[in-house]
C-alpha cells in the first residue's frame, strides 16, 4: 500500500524503474520497516542503528525520502499511542469516577495525586525522550544521505526542526485525542494542593515580614525574593533561608511538572490549572482577610500577600522554566502604562519579566474585584456601621477605582435597600439615619455624587410616602443633643452636627463659585479637576452643581420647602412654649445653622420668615385653641402683668394664651412633696383640689372651663402619678376624682419627697400646636368631602375631571394644590377604604 | 329656562298652586342691574364649602355643574319612612346673578311623582317663590325639598292625580316607583 501511494507521488520516476531497482526498493523498504519496528519497540536497543541508516539511504536513493518520513512518523505515533499515551492515562484511571469525590475530601489521597502524576510524567517523558532519540537518528540518516549527494548545501536544522515539530504535534494530538475528562480537574487539584502547601510555608514568612517592616510604608519593596538575607532580615536569617530552600525545592518540583506537561503539549491546560488554583487561593485569602470586619483596611495586606505568595511562586516558576527575562520580549511595545510601577518592587534584583508583571496585574485586578464584590454584597451592613467602617469603604473606593464597576454597586445596593430598609418594619428615623450614612459613605467613594444620585432615589421616593418623614427630619435637624426621648436611636450623627461641619468645610474650601478667586486658586481648582464618571447623567449638570450637600438631599425628600419650614415652625413654637426661662440660645443657633445651610446648599429655604417668629403672631403656626379657666390667683397675676405691660408698652397689649406654656408646680402633701413641670391645664386641674378634695368630672370640667372629654384625658396624668384617684360616680359618665392625700401607693411610681418629674414631652399626642400632619389631614378631609360631594351629584367621574373640578371649586381655606399624581394616590386610598369604586377609569361612590 | 312652560297653563287640570305668585319671570330681568358677580361667586363658594363639610348623612348634596358656579346639580335622597325611601332624585339649581336676593330656580331632573311637582320637574314650594329670604341657602333649599317629598301640600297641587292618590299609599308608592324607574330608563 505504501508503495502504491508513494509511487503515485513519484510518477515520473516510475518509467525509469527497472526490475532490479524495484527489487532493491522492496528489499530496502522491508528492511527499513523491520529496523524501525525494532528500533521503536526495542526498549532502548540501538544496535539496529547502522542497519536502519543504510536502509534509509537505500530508499532515499530512489527519492523516497518522504515515504521514509511518513512511515517513521506513523510508526512513532502508533508506538507512542501504545507505550506512551495508553500507559500514561492508565495511571489516572482510578481517579476517573472518584476524582470529584476526592476533590471534596482532602483527607483522601493527600499527596497521592502528586505521586501518581510525577510518576506518570516521568514515565511518559522517558518514553518520549527515547522516541526523540530515534527520531534524531532518522534525522541524522537523512542528513548524512543529503550530505553525500549535494555537499551539504542543505540547512540541516530545517530538517530536524520540521520533523521535531511534527513529532511534537503528534504527541499532543495523540494525548489530546485520548484525554480523559477528569484530567484537567486533576491538574487543578494538584496545583491547588501544591500552592496551599507553598502558601503555608510562605505565610509564616509573610507574617514575619509584616512584623519586621510594619513601620515601612512601602513595605513591599524588600519582600521580593532577591533581597532576602539583606539588612534587617538578618534577625532570623537562618529560618528564612531554611524555609526558602524548602519552598525552592517545592517550586522546583512544580516547575518540573509544569515543564513536563508543557513538553507533552499541555501548555495552556497547565496554565489554566495553576492560574485557577492561584485565583482560588487568592479568593480564599481575600475572604479570609476581609471577612466581616469593616474596621480595618485589608487592601494593603492583600496586596502584600500577592507579592509574598503567588507572585513569588510565579517568579520562581517562570525562572525555572527559563522565561524570567526572555518571555515575551517582542511584545514590550504593548507594555501597559501601569507596568512601569511594579518594577520598583524589585530593587536590587533583575527587572521583573513582562510575564510576571502581567501576572501581577491580573492578580491584583482579581483581588480588587473579589474584595469589591465582597464589600458590595455587604455594603448595607458596612453603611450601618458607618463611621466605624470607614476603612472598608476606603478599600472599596480603591477597588472601584481599579475595576470601574460602580454600576454593580448601585444595583446591588438598591436591591439590598429595597429588601432590608424600605419596608414597613423600619422606622422612619432609622431610614433617615441610614440615608445620612449612605450619603456620607458614598461621598467618600464618589465625591461627585453621581452614584449617590442613583442610590438615593429609591430612599427618597420611599420616604416621601411616609407621613412622619418631615417630623423626623426636623427633629434630626434641631435635636443636636438628642434630648427628645421618644426619638429612638443614636443622634450622635445628627444633622445638626453635619451642618456644623459643613459650615466649617465651607470656610476652608469655599469660594468655589466666587468671583474673587485669584489666579492661584483658579490654578489649584483647575488641577483638582477630574472628569465626571462615565455613568454620570449629563442631564443632571456638572459636578459643582451636584456638590454633595446632605442638608439639601434631606430637604429634597420633602417635596416642598414650605412643608419643612412649617414643621420647623411648629417644633420651634413647641420648644419655645415649653421653656420656663428665656434661654433660647440653642434654638437661635439651630436657626442660624439652618439659615446658613440653606444658603450654602443651594437649598434656598425660606428661612428668613423665621426671624420674626417670636414677635409676630403671623409667624406662629395655628395654635390649638382650648378654653381654660385658670385659677383665680394666677389669673389675677396674669392680668396684673398684662396691665403693667400695657402701661409700659402702650399701645401694645398683652393677650395671654392661657392654655399654652409650662407651669412649675410643687405639691405639698402631709407626708411628701412633689415637683412637676406641667401644662397649664394640668395645673388648673390640680389647683382645684386645693379647695375641695373630691370633684365629679362634670363639675370639675365646668370649673376649669374645658369639655368633659378633654378633662378626662388630661386628668389621667395626675391619676398616673398617683396624686388623684378615680372612682365611679352615681352617673356612669360622671366619675369622681379624689385627692390621694397622705397615701403612699407603691404601685404607682411615686417618688419620695422632692421627686421632680418633667412631663411635658410624655403627654402623648397632646401637642399645643397643630402639627403639620394634622393640618395635612384636615386638608385631605376637605378634599375627600368635595370628592364625595361631586360624585354624589355626577355619578361617576374620570380622574382629570375630578382634578379640574377640585381646582375650580375647592379654593377656600386650604385651596387645592395637589398634582394629578397626588390626587390619584389619594383616590386610590379612598378606593382601598372602600369609599370609592374605580371602574374603567371612572370613579364612583361605593354603594 | 326660556322654554320652561308655565306650569299652570300646561297642567289644565291643576288648580292654582298653593302659593301661585310666580316671581320667576322677574329673574332674568334682574340682570340689567349691575351686580357684583364676584361677591355672588364668593357666597356660592362658601355655601358649597359648608354644604360639602356638612352634607353626607343628611341625604342632600349639590355641586356646581361644569365650569360655572351658578349652575348646580343637586341630589336628594328620599327620606326614611316616606314613599320615596331608597330613591335618589337629581335636581338642577340655577342661581341668578343677584342671588341671594332672588331665589335660585330649582327643578327636578328625575321624574318625580308628587302632588307639588309637575311633569316637567317644576316645584311648587313657597320658599322658592315669595317666601324666599336671603338667609336661606342651598342646603336649606335642598332640605326643604326633601321634607316636601314626605309631606306634600295637597292643597295646591301641580299634579292633581298625585294629590288624589296620596291617600292610597299602595297605589301611590307604585306610581312613584313607576315614574322613577321609567325616567331612569329614559335617561339611560
Amino acid at each position: 500500500m505504501e508503495v502504491s501511494s508513494s509511487s503515485a507521488f513519484n510518477l515520473g520516476l516510475l518509467d525509469t524503474l527497472t526490475d532490479d531497482s524495484l527489487q532493491e526498493i522492496v528489499a530496502s523498504y522491508d528492511g527499513f520497516c523491520a529496523a524501525t519496528d525494532a528500533l521503536l519497540n526495542g526498549a532502548g536497543d540501538l544496535s539496529v542503528g547502522s542497519e536502519f541508516v543504510s536502509h534509509v539511504h537505500g530508499l532515499c536513493k530512489y527519492g523516497l525520502d518522504s515515504l521514509v518520513r511518513d512511515h517513521f512518523l506513523r510508526a512513532l505515533e502508533e508506538t507512542f499511542q501504545k507505550n506512551g499515551a495508553f500507559k500514561f492515562w492508565r495511571h489516572f484511571d482510578s481517579y476517573g469516577n472518584s476524582s470529584e469525590l476526592q476533590m471534596k475530601n482532602h483527607n483522601i489521597g493527600e499527596g497521592e495525586v502528586q505521586e501518581v502524576l510525577c510518576k506518570a510524567l516521568e514515565e511518559i517523558s522517558t518514553e518520549k525522550q527515547y522516541q526523540e532519540k530515534c527520531l534524531l537518528m532518522l534525522v541524522h540518516a537523512l542528513q548524512s544521505f543529503k550530505d553525500h549527494g549535494s555537499e551539504g548545501s542543505h540547512n540541516s536544522d530545517a530538517e530536524r526542526f520540521h520533523l521535531f515539530s511534527k513529532y511534537q504535534l503528534l504527541v499532543s494530538s495523540v494525548l489530546m485525542a485520548s484525554l480523559p475528562r477528569h484530567f484537567p480537574e486533576m491538574l487543578h487539584w494538584y496545583f491547588k494542593e501544591r500552592l496551599e502547601e507553598l502558601s503555608t510555608i510562605m505565610a509564616g514568612e509573610f507574617d514575619d515580614d509584616v512584623e519586621i517592616q510594619d513601620n515601612d510604608d512601602m513595605g513591599l519593596d524588600e519582600r521580593s525574593k532577591g533581597s532576602y538575607g539583606a539588612g534587617k532580615m538578618e534577625i532570623d536569617e537562618y529560618s528564612v533561608q531554611g524555609r526558602f530552600s524548602e519552598n525552592n525545592k517545592l517550586v522546583k518540583n512544580i516547575g518540573k511538572v509544569v515543564r513536563d506537561l508543557r513538553n507533552l503539549g499541555f501548555t495552556s491546560m497547565t496554565e489554566d490549572a495553576y492560574a485557577s488554583a492561584i485565583f482560588l487561593l487568592l479568593k480564599a485569602k481575600v475572604h479570609d482577610l476581609a471577612g466581616d470586619d469593616y474596621r480595618s483596611s485589608v487592601l494593603e495586606s492583600i496586596k502584600g500577600w500577592i507579592q509574598a505568595v503567588p507572585l513569588q511562586f510565579l517568579h520562581a516558576l517562570l525562572a525555572y522554566l527559563g522565561e524570567s527575562t526572555s518571555y515575551d520580549d517582542v511584545s514590550s511595545g504593548l507594555k501597559s502604562p501601569l507596568a512601569s510601577r511594579p518594577s520598583s518592587f524589585y530593587p536590587g534584583s533583575e527587572i521583573p519579566s513582562e510575564g510576571l508583571v502581567r501576572w501581577q496585574l491580573r492578580l491584583e485586578y482579581f483581588a480588587y474585584e473579589t474584595l469589591q464584590d465582597l464589600r458590595i454584597a455587604k455594603l448595607f451592613e458596612i453603611i450601618v456601621d458607618y463611621p466605624d467602617s470607614l476603612p472598608a469603604i476606603e478599600d472599596l473606593k480603591q477597588c472601584l477605582e481599579y475595576t470601574g464597576q460602580h454600576s454593580k454597586l448601585v444595583e446591588s445596593f438598591i436591591t439590598a435597600l429595597r429588601y432590608r430598609l424600605l419596608t414597613a418594619g423600619a422606622s422612619t428615623n432609622d431610614i433617615l439615619h441610614q440615608y445620612v450614612s449612605t450619603i456620607k459613605a458614598l461621598r467618600t467613594i464618589d465625591p461627585a455624587g453621581v452614584f449617590l444620585e442613583a442610590v438615593g432615589e429609591p430612599i427618597r421616593d420611599y420616604l416621601r410616602g411616609r407621613k412622619d418623614t418631615i417630623k423626623c427630619i426636623v427633629t434630626m435637624l434641631t435635636d443636636g443633643s438628642g434630648g427628645n426621648s421618644n426619638i429612638s436611636g443614636n443622634t450622635g450623627d445628627s444633622l445638626l452636627e453635619e451642618l456644623n461641619r459643613d459650615e466649617e468645610n465651607q470656610e476652608n474650601t469655599g469660594l468655589d463659585d466666587d468671583f474673587n478667586t485669584d489666579d492661584k486658586q483658579a490654578w489649584i481648582n483647575a488641577k483638582r479637576w477630574e472628569p465626571d464618571p462615565v455613568e454620570a447623567d449629563p442631564l443632571k449638570g456638572s459636578r459643582n452643581r451636584r456638590k454633595v450637600d446632605i442638608l439639601g438631599m434631606i430637604v429634597g425628600i420633602i417635596g416642598s420647602k414650605d412643608q419643612l419650614v412649617n414643621e420647623y415652625r411648629v417644633m420651634l413654637a413647641e420648644k419655645l412654649l415649653n421653656k420656663s426661662d428665656y434661654d433660647i440660645d440653642t434654638e437661635l443657633r439651630t436657626l442660624e445653622l439652618l439659615k446658613a445651610g440653606s444658603e450654602l446648599g443651594n437649598t434656598e429655604l425660606p428661612m428668613d420668615i423665621l426671624d420674626a417668629t417670636i414677635i409676630s403672631s403671623n409667624f406662629w403656626p395655628p395654635i390649638q385653641d382650648e378654653s381654660l379657666v385658670i385659677p383665680q390667683p394666677v389669673d389675677q397675676l396674669l392680668s396684673d402683668y398684662a396691665k403693667r405691660f400695657h402701661e409700659i408698652m402702650t399701645p401694645r397689649k398683652l393677650m395671654w394664651k392661657k392654655n399654652l406654656g409650662a407651669v412649675k408646680l410643687e405639691l405639698q402633701f402631709e407626708d411628701r412633696e412633689m415637683q412637676f413641670t406641667v401644662a397649664p391645664v394640668h395645673a388648673a386641674i390640680i389647683m382645684k383640689f386645693q379647695d375641695q378634695v373630691s370633684w365629679t368630672s362634670k363639675n370639675l370640667a365646668a370649673a376649669i372651663g374645658v369639655p368633659v372629654d378633654v378633662l378626662n384625658r388630661r386628668i389621667n396624668f395626675w391619676i398616673s402619678k398617683g396624686v388623684l384617684a378615680e372612682s365611679l360616680g352615681e352617673d356612669s359618665n360622671d366619675n369622681v376624682f379624689t385627692l390621694m392625700e397622705g397615701m403612699v401607693d407603691t404601685g404607682k411610681n411615686v417618688g419620695s419627697s422632692g421627686a421632680c418629674e418633667d412631663l411635658v414631652a410624655d403627654d402623648d399626642g397632646e401637642r399645643s400646636v397643630a402639627s403639620v400632619e394634622d393640618q395635612l389631614r384636615k386638608e385631605m378631609t376637605v378634599y375627600e368631602k368635595f370628592i364625595m360631594g361631586m360624585l354624589t351629584n355626577f355619578g361617576n367621574m374620570a380622574l382629570d375631571r375630578i382634578h379640574n373640578t377640585l381646582k375650580m371649586f375647592c379654593i377656600a381655606d386650604p385651596s387645592y394644590d395637589k398634582t394629578l399624581q397626588q390626587l390619584q394616590s389619594f383616590l386610590s386610598g379612598l378606593v382601598a377604604e372602600e369609599k370609592l369604586e374605580l371602574r374603567d377609569g371612572m370613579y364612583s361612590l361605593k354603594k | 329656562m326660556e322654554v320652561r312652560p308655565n306650569p299652570t297653563a300646561d297642567n289644565s287640570s291643576a288648580t292654582p298652586p298653593h302659593r301661585p305668585r310666580h316671581s320667576s319671570s322677574k329673574q332674568p330681568a334682574a340682570s340689567p342691574n349691575p351686580v357684583d358677580t364676584t361677591s355672588v361667586s364668593q357666597r356660592l363658594q362658601k355655601e358649597l364649602m359648608s354644604l360639602m363639610m356638612s352634607s353626607g348623612d343628611l341625604g342632600v348634596s349639590a355641586f356646581p355643574e361644569g365650569e360655572s358656579i351658578f349652575t348646580w346639580i343637586g341630589t336628594i335622597e328620599g327620606g326614611k319612612g316616606t314613599m320615596y325611601e331608597g330613591l335618589s332624585y337629581k335636581l338642577s339649581l340655577r342661581f341668578p346673578v343677584d342671588y341671594p336676593f332672588k331665589p335660585p330656580q330649582v327643578k327636578f331632573e328625575t321624574m318625580c311623582f308628587h302632588p307639588n311637582v309637575d311633569q316637567f320637574g317644576n316645584i311648587c314650594l313657597d320658599i322658592l317663590q315669595d317666601k324666599w329670604s336671603s338667609a336661606y341657602d342651598c342646603r336649606t333649599i335642598l332640605l326643604s325639598i326633601q321634607s316636601l317629598l314626605g309631606e306634600p301640600n295637597p292643597e295646591s297641587p301641580l299634579n292633581s292625580y298625585a294629590a288624589t292618590l296620596w291617600n292610597n299609599k299602595e297605589d301611590y308608592r307604585k306610581m312613584v316607583q313607576k315614574q322613577y324607574f321609567s325616567g331612569e330608563a329614559f335617561e339611560s
